[in-house]
């Protein structure tokens, strides 16, 4: 028997207090959770269980949120510090920048700096990045590190310059407007496509949207128009738009640079879908390592109230519609469209069961449109330029143009918009200047740290949204093995080059890295699999490489893509599965602990 | 509406908005389930009861795919068998695989699976090293996490069924766990120890402290019966070993109470072989002599037992001078949700008939 007594304490007022701000809504939990934790610089079990009491909910669930989300902790820490753990800062050498910011004086004397490593900042075109509170710093040289301490905090890639065969539509204005000003926007053409939708029926604007063909940003390339269609053609409403903006896939960072350039553009494409979809609210879930383009883009949509673009009766119509801004707390998982809902309304970011999909039941259960960033950033024009000219911007079978990214061994590393139907090839020598001096092409990751590890063979395989490694096949095993050999993700259009310097099963060992670190634990095969996976590369790339150590491997990948329970672990398996296909030998050679 | 469906071959019409997991049971075809329990609202956490869908990319989860018009299903291919193995194995390389002393063994659903499909204990893995053993000072349930292989049924219990949502999931990824409220004890996250947890529970993670290390489950009878303690006539099994009642188990097909139970009914068992316990009526021993009271020194009432015959008649006979000196509303009756209906009836028939009042109520509805 138990003589332990119970207490039951009245909520601390101060916390009851915070509630309050938030309208004791359950689905402000990661919000209240913060803000306890800006107040004590640390949640504590009982601050938790008295957020929980505040909002009615389960002590569990908040405290299952604060341990869930890597933004959020138990430990007391002062200033924080995080340095990117993540594939392309390793590329960097990000430790020695860890190691040397360890060293730096303000980490070393005053103990008001708590250094975290984290599985990726967005920031891959300023590798090594690092994250001091809410400011973004890249790139970081361990020989800069010190600088840190002054408030330096790197310089911002400019991307105003247009390269060479360059089409510009999404990314049009960088550099020449001023984000922050919507007369500036309007003067250069922003709101346009909102005021020409307007004109028509919704219908009309769904039916061109579906005409253009465009195709999801967020990887999966589904079509846009078709989940609109989906929405629109709900009875029950209300009905939501999300956009997805939990940019947290290592190597991608194109979300960041279109809201920071143009957030009006964004603000401007999801009125559109709200339109279409007749839909009346919208909330952006951005990752809390945004926080400048999240006040941004709040300055964006306070700026378009103010111009009756948004808010009640939108310019004179009958059309009302708001769009809220949430932060996220760190978790790749809740780019996942339903563990993202399930981030929205206050709960662990955990993939839901589909189906439902959530154009039938997603936020709240409501239908409800969740497109990524550059997916709404696409709408605007297509509206104002029509679905055929979005169409005859490329001849490839993947209508319009894409906002690219290449990053790692090649001169002019950066985001670029081309049309689909580059090759690898153009993607290096055209748009990324080519490999560095004394560099000669490895292997490239393509389309995210989910993407196909590609060799040399093919470099002029054709890459659009028809040639993932999963797209369009059944179970034919013969035809799916002969696809790993000779396909190229798409995925969310980032490439990562990597020459000689780079081991395929080290770099392997990387992304596994972060996926053992954001699988969420939901499922047994992704919970289990991504941990025992980054064991076995872990030992192999330490030189203790077992015999059968790839077959293991391999089996591990095939049940991760099988069996697991969302895209998360599904995916995890493409690049395995390519590294090992195309870099066998280098995988058998390490196996042997050579 | 129905759905023409194939299951291994088999032509199946099949009712629309059912589960391949139901559909398959129904038609005795055997898939494996772990995280599903038909009591809760299924989740697909596990991936053991994956099958193969036509057509289909990925493996499906059978608990949560409804079936549809065409489908075709393989619930036995090489490809499923494989994955369910490897999936098995993934759940053995964190767990202690202790059978030998654990408590469930016999009736745990994971030995029976790793059974059923030989998997193999891989040589890898935290193996029950993780969290400490029965860490939990709820005095009847006996926690330990290093068993648990995050099915979640205790979650869903306690949420869905009990509706005090005490178990939560903290963490994520490997370091996943199954926590009580705020990372407490059981008792602070505002558990009232029902045991539906532990009834849930596929694996020994939850088992019972009363009963722990008391028998194998070939080792006892069991008994269906009852509950005694109150009127909703909860049923359950009684375990019983060389004739004494060394616990009680869920019964999943009572037809009141399901698997649920409280406190009461699943753990306050022990009064039944308690040497405390009266058999025999006892009277206080004045009573016997002079029938004056008298002050009884020390402790005890100086009760004596005696007869039924004896204790009978001594009530009777109090009833009959209370009744003719103060008339019959100056007693009152209470009965006991102990009894049995018609005990309850009579009782009542002797208030009002025997006696001639209406004093009378009854321990269920205070």
């Amino acid at each position: 028997m138990t003589n332990k007594k119970i207490v039951y304490h009245p909520i601390s007022p101060e916390i009851e207090e915070m509630a309050r701000h938030h309208g004791n809504k359950p689905e402000a939990a990661l919000e209240l959770l913060k803000d306890v934790q800006t107040h004590h610089s640390a949640l504590t079990i009982d601050s938790v269980t008295d957020a929980a009491r505040a909002l009615k909910l389960p002590p569990h669930q908040l405290y299952g949120m604060a341990t869930f989300y890597s933004m959020l902790s138990l430990e007391e820490r002062r200033k924080v510090l995080r340095v990117c753990d993540g594939p392309v800062c390793w590329l960097k050498r990000a430790s020695e920048t860890r190691e040397a910011i360890e060293k730096t004086a303000c980490a070393q004397n005053n103990d008001k700096v708590t250094i975290e490593r984290t599985s990726c900042l967005g920031l891959c075109d300023r590798a090594p990045a690092v994250l001091v509170e809410d400011e973004q710093a890249g790139p970081i040289d361990h020989n800069e590190a010190w600088r840190l301490c002054e408030g330096w905090r790197g310089t911002p890639t400019d991307y105003s310059e247009v390269r060479n065969g360059e089409t510009r539509v999404m990314t049009a204005l960088i550099g020449k407007i001023d984000p922050d000003s919507i007369e500036d926007a309007l003067a250069h053409g922003v709101y346009d496509g909102l005021r020409s939708a307007m004109q028509k029926e919704p219908v009309a604007v769904l039916s061109e949207v579906e005409t253009s063909g465009l195709q999801g940003r967020g990887g999966a390339g589904f079509p846009v128009g078709r989940k609109w269609r989906f929405v629109a053609s709900e009875k029950r409403t209300p009905r939501y738009i999300v956009c997805n903006a939990d940019e947290s896939e290592p190597l991608i960072f194109k979300d960041r640079v279109l809201i920071d350039t143009n957030p009006h553009q964004l603000v401007e494409g999801m009125i559109i879908a709200g339109y279409a979809c007749g839909a009346s609210e919208a909330w952006v879930y951005i990752r809390g390592e945004y926080e400048y383009q999240a006040r941004r883009l709040e300055n964006a949509i306070e700026q378009a109230k103010v111009k009756n673009l948004l808010g009640e009766n939108i310019l004179g119509s009958t059309f009302s519609f708001d769009i809220h801004v949430h932060r996220g707390a760190g978790a790749y998982i809740c780019g996942e469209e339903t563990a993202l809902l399930e981030s929205l309304e206050g709960k662990r970011g955990e993939p839901r069961l589909r189906p439902p999909y959530p154009p039938a039941s997603g936020f709240r259960g409501q239908p409800t449109a969740v497109n990524n960033v550059e997916s709404f950033c696409a709408v605007p024009h297509i509206i104002k330029n029509g679905a055929e000219w979005w169409r005859n911007l490329t001849n490839d079978p993947t209508p319009g143009t894409k906002v690219y990214m290449v990053l790692g061994h090649v001169k002019k590393p950066g985001l670029f918009e081309a049309p689909f139907g580059l090759t690898l090839r153009e993607i290096i020598e055209d748009f990324g200047g080519g490999m560095l001096p004394g560099s000669h092409f490895n292997f490239a990751l393509c389309g995210g740290a989910a993407g196909t590890i590609a060799p040399p063979a093919l470099m002029d395989s054709h890459i659009d949204y028809s040639s993932g490694p999963l797209k369009g096949v059944t179970r034919d095993i013969k035809a799916m093995e002969k696809r790993w050999t000779q396909v190229i993700s798409m995925g969310a259009g980032s490439f990562l080059i990597c020459d000689q310097t780079v081991s395929p099963v080290n770099f392997l060992r990387e992304l596994m890295h972060f996926f053992a670190a954001e699988s969420c634990g939901k499922c047994t095969p992704c919970r289990v699999g991504t941990w025992r996976s980054l064991e076995i590369l872990n030992r192999m790339t330490s030189g203790k490489g077992q015999l059968g150590d790839t077959d293991e491997l391999k089996s591990l990948a095939a049940l991760m893509q099988d069996s697991s329970f969302c895209g998360l672990g599904q995916s995890v398996a493409i690049p395995m599965k390519s590294a090992l296909t195309h870099f066998g030998a280098e995988f058998a050679k390490v196996e042997k602990g050579q | 509406m129905t759905v023409n469906i194939k299951i291994n071959g088999q032509a199946i019409q099949a009712e629309a908005g059912k589960t391949v997991l139901q559909v398959a049971k129904e038609h005795d075809v055997h898939i494996p389930t772990l995280c599903y329990h038909k009591d809760l609202s299924p989740t697909g956490n596990c991936r053991m009861c994956v099958v193969e869908v036509k057509g289909g990319r990925f493996l499906q989860a059978a608990c949560v795919t409804p079936v549809w018009e065409g489908m075709e299903i393989e619930t036995d291919s090489a490809k499923v068998v494989n994955d369910r193995k490897m999936t098995l194995e993934l759940m053995l390389a964190n767990h202690p695989v202790d059978c030998m002393t654990c408590d469930v063994a016999g009736e745990c659903e994971l030995q029976d699976l790793a059974y059923e499909y030989q998997a193999k204990i891989p040589a890898w893995g935290a193996k029950g090293t993780r969290y400490p053993v029965d860490s939990d000072p709820n005095p009847f349930i006996r926690v330990d996490m290093n068993k648990c292989i995050l099915c979640r049924r205790c979650v869903l219990a306690c949420e869905e069924i009990q509706g005090r949502q005490v178990w939560g999931v903290a963490k994520r990824g490997f370091n996943e766990q199954i926590v009580a409220g705020a990372g407490t004890t059981m008792l602070e996250a505002r558990c009232e120890s029902c045991g539906q947890c532990v009834a849930y529970c596929p694996t020994g993670a939850l088992s019972n402290k009363m009963n722990y290390g008391r028998a194998r489950a070939h080792q006892v009878k069991k008994v269906t019966t009852t509950c005694s303690y109150c009127g909703v006539g909860c049923q359950f099994d009684l375990l019983v070993k060389n004739n004494k009642i060394i616990g009680v188990q869920s019964n999943p097909n009572a037809p009141v109470n399901g698997m649920a139970l409280c406190v009461k009914g699943r753990y306050a068992y022990d009064y039944v072989h308690h040497p405390d316990r009266v058999l025999k009526p006892r009277v206080r021993r004045y009573l016997l002599e002079d029938g004056k009271s008298k002050i009884v020194n020390g402790d005890g009432w100086d009760w004596q037992e005696v007869e039924w015959e004896v204790a009978l008649d001594i009530v009777a006979k109090k009833f009959a001078e209370t009744r003719s000196a103060f008339g019959a509303d100056s007693m009152g009756f209470l009965t006991s949700a102990k009894c049995l209906n018609e005990e309850n009836y009579l009782m009542n028939k002797l208030a009002r008939q025997v006696i001639g009042t209406n004093n009378i109520d009854h321990c269920a509805r205070l």
